[in-house]
């Protein structure tokens, strides 16, 4: 990593969460997890189901109350940041709402943050046009395939001009194609807004193409276990792929789970 | 410049509230205690006659619970003979009917393009309201006994048990053909007959929507049951009864009758709920 | 192209015709072995062709009107008060099922009472109501709402339960208000569901009217019912109340499917994940 002066943008500092279970044991989804993130980039959480990645992200979106520990964006609360409305989430599965047309669905964010009609409709049009939605702006939910729906929620998560954008494991109800696809769509969004992304993914190759750094976390309990640079040129192609050094960072990160082999 | 954090919290506070909100064994506990505490309060203010106040009514037509009660008790033996009228009425209807629906759903299942169109001329006999039926079968079953008694029940039989059928077609046909991904697929892949189709996969499958329906019919019988008896001829029942005791203004021992048709209803439901936790165990 | 199109749709819509078929061809079957074997076949099973020469005939059958316009009036006093019931029983029950979701005391007091009011016979209902209104118009409407009630409550409160956390989500990361939340998404989510109840409580409004006109003769189609069964008057008044009653019942269903389509445009679009 170069030495020139980042900006920090999310700290976690010794965050923990504990969750009851039904039959009222203490269960650790995360421990002692302390991690930096600059402004504009592209973290990877990574690891196996039950891992705490997810917990983690919301976390970081103030949908969950850490047991220890805190994190700050910006300097100020989850919650601050929550309430001044700068939070991007994109879902697992695309949570449109099915009576409200495509465009009408990427305003939702900004209907409930008080814009006017005008700009709404002029900056849904953006990001209709940015995830190359443009002519499905007036059709319904339902009558879009999946990967279009799942381009609908990005363009969502982008629409409020958000400092972080969240994705949890965005693509992976999808299939391979319109995953290469929104790889390069996603990466091209990123470019041109210069956002904070935290990605959570079970998929390495996916971190290892589209991440900065990759945050491997491992399993019982839920923690940190490394975090590997991804030092591929900028920007990337479906190319890069195919070149022994992605294969090399792969393997790094796959050799970096505890345990070894998951 | 790492100053800013605050002191690590090992738990954050919650409020009372909050914490009752959390607690599994209070939840249990508050959805039991909380409509039966409302219960209490209704029959207190009923039997001080706030009630009444309240309605600007009269213990003439709304007699207080102990009256009600204790007519109840008086008329025993007539409440129980009409009680098993109403019920034998309900329940045979709901058993022909319920075997006739699924019956109907059987054949669609199997061959829909015959049964699709079948299934939903019986879903219109659902919406036919009760009473244009009701007098029509009473005609139609004149013959069937000399005695008023059983003619009558015939007739009121048959309402119910096309109310239970038309139930059952629907929810049965949606079990027997909403199946598990693939799993019609993993049948064909060897080559089973349509009838194991049937036996191993369609109907195991149809066992939740079999509750589903009766949920709707074991009431909907009984509602059947006691309105058919207002138009049958042979006078017996507990809604003939009720209807009987309101033409003569006999409010008290009508309200004995609305009493035990409440209890009827909440009594098979219940008797339902039961059947239903112990069969389905296996499917949760 | 077009006939083959053409002859796609009469395949599909050919079961019905068959089932049509058949149905009359039983009635017609059944009525001329009764015509056969009975005094006064008409009482049990007359042929269709005499219910609809009924329809048309000029006939006066009793207060100087024929049957249609006995059935028509009737009717015109039945259907306003089940529609005035059924609307006031919709709006009760959406607006308590709204309440049940905002509070989940609310919810467990009266949800145990919702299922009892549906195990509670409705003639059960007249006198109690009767006695408090001290009218037989209003119980009327307040027994077709009381009926109306339970089906769309019932309903509606599963349809705001069927809202996926991930939405609850969407909306807390938006910092959304409360109102936000109800107006924005639980609602409208719950408008399909509320639907469903309409479709339930629809027939039971007007079958619930029907029945307590026969409680109390003063006008209205249960009473001419009585009426014409009893032969105080042509026994087909009673026939033409029988289809009549049967043909409200299935059609008041389907309006409110219209309805439904009216006001949820998004309903009407062909889901792309069904095409294939």
């Amino acid at each position: 990593m170069s030495e020139e002066k980042r900006e920090v943008e999310i700290k976690i500092r010794e965050l923990g969460v504990t969750f009851r279970d039904n039959s009222g044991n203490d269960v650790q989804a995360l421990t002692g997890v302390n991690l930096e993130i600059y402004k504009g980039e592209f973290i990877a959480l990574l690891g196996p189901s039950g891992c705490g990645k997810t917990t983690l992200l919301r976390s970081v979106a103030d949908l969950q109350q850490p047991t220890t520990g805190d994190i700050h964006i910006q300097g100020q609360t989850p919650k601050e940041i929550r309430l001044q409305q700068k939070f991007g989430f994109v879902f697992q599965q695309p949570v449109l709402l099915d009576w409200r047309k495509v465009k009408k669905n990427i305003e939702l964010p900004m209907e409930i943050m008080g814009y006017s009609k005008e700009e709404r409709s002029k900056r849904a049009d953006e990001m209709l046009e940015m995830v190359g939605l443009k002519e499905f702006a007036n059709h319904y939910p339902r009558q879009l395939s999946g990967g279009m729906q799942q381009r609908a929620n990005i363009a969502r998560a982008f629409s409020l001009d958000p400092y972080v954008l969240l994705m949890d494991e965005p693509f992976s109800a999808l299939d391979e194609f319109t995953k290469e696809k929104l790889y390069e769509d996603l990466l091209k969004a990123w470019r041109a807004t210069n956002k904070t992304i935290l990605f959570v993914t079970h998929n390495i190759q996916e971190a290892v193409f589209l991440s900065d750094r990759v945050c491997v976390l491992s399993p019982h309990p839920g923690r940190l276990s490394a975090v590997v640079d991804i030092d591929l040129p900028r920007p990337r192609t479906l190319e890069v792929k195919d070149t022994p050094h992605f294969t090399e960072l792969v393997t790094k990160v796959r050799n970096s789970f505890e345990g070894g082999s998951v | 410049m790492e100053t800013e954090f605050k002191k690590v919290k090992r738990r954050r506070p919650q409020s009372i509230f909050q914490r009752l909100k959390n607690d599994a064994q209070w939840q249990a506990i508050s959805s039991v205690a909380l409509p039966m505490l409302l219960g209490i309060v209704i029959i207190i203010l009923w039997q001080t006659q706030a009630l009444h106040a309240l309605f600007r009514t009269d213990t003439f037509t709304l007699p207080l619970v102990s009256k009600i009660g204790s007519i109840m008790f008086d008329i025993r033996g007539k409440l129980w003979a009409n009680t098993l009228d109403t019920v034998k009425v309900a329940f045979i209807g709901l058993a022909i009917g319920s075997l006739l629906g699924y019956g109907v759903a059987v054949l669609t299942a199997m061959f829909p393009k015959i049964g699709s169109a079948g299934l939903s001329i019986i879903g219109a006999f659902a919406s036919i309201p009760v009473v244009a039926m009701a007098p029509v079968l009473n005609n139609w079953t004149k013959d069937v006994s000399k005695e008023a008694s059983v003619r009558s029940m015939v007739a009121k039989i048959l309402v119910v048990v096309l109310i239970a059928a038309a139930n059952m077609g629907l929810n049965a046909y949606r079990g027997l053909s909403e199946l598990k991904p693939f799993s019609e697929d993993l049948m064909k892949i060897y080559a089973a007959p349509k009838i194991v189709v049937l036996l191993k996969l369609r109907i195991p499958n149809s066992v939740p929507f079999i509750f589903t329906a009766l949920k709707v019919s074991v009431p909907a019988s009984i509602m059947t049951a006691i309105v058919s008896e207002y138009f049958a001829e042979y006078i017996t029942g507990v809604g003939r009864q009720i209807r009987e005791n309101i033409v003569l203004a006999q409010y008290s021992t009508a309200w004995a009758y609305i009493a035990t048709a409440c209890l009827i209803g909440i009594v098979s439901y219940a008797i339902l709920m039961i059947f239903q936790s112990i069969l389905l165990r296996k499917y949760k | 192209m077009k006939s083959k199109a053409f002859s796609q749709k009469i395949l599909k819509i050919l079961p019905a015709i068959v089932w049509t078929i058949i149905l009359v061809g039983a009635w017609e079957i059944g009525a001329t072995v009764v015509a056969n074997h009975k005094r006064t076949p008409e009482n049990i099973l007359p042929h269709l062709y005499q219910i609809i020469a009924a329809i048309f005939s000029i006939k006066k059958v009793a207060n100087g009107m024929t049957a249609t316009q006995i059935v028509l009036t009737s009717a015109q006093a039945t259907l306003l008060r089940a529609l005035l019931g059924f609307a006031l029983g919709a709006l009760l029950g959406f607006v308590f099922a709204l309440i049940m979701k905002m509070s989940g005391v609310v919810e467990k007091l009266i949800f145990p009472y919702l299922m009892l009011i549906q195990l509670i016979p409705v003639l059960g209902l007249a006198p109690i109501v009767l006695s408090i209104t001290g009218d037989i118009n209003k119980s009327r409407v307040l027994i077709a709402a009381i009926l109306s009630f339970y089906p769309v409550a019932t309903n509606t409160l599963a349809g705001f339960k069927s809202v996926e956390k991930e939405k609850y989500d969407l909306m807390y990361i938006y910092a959304a208000k409360k109102w936000m939340l109800y107006s924005k998404v639980l609602i409208p989510a719950s408008i399909p569901y509320f639907f469903t109840g309409l479709k339930i409580a629809a027939p039971m409004a007007v079958t619930a009217s029907i029945l307590v006109d026969t409680l109390q003769g003063d006008g209205g189609l249960g009473c001419m019912l009585s009426q014409s069964l009893k032969h105080a008057m042509s026994i087909y008044v009673f026939w033409l109340i029988v289809l009549f009653s049967a043909f409200v019942g299935v059609f008041s269903g389907k309006v409110m499917g219209w309805l439904e389509m009216l006001v949820s445009p998004w309903k009407r679009t062909v889901n792309a994940k069904k095409k294939k």
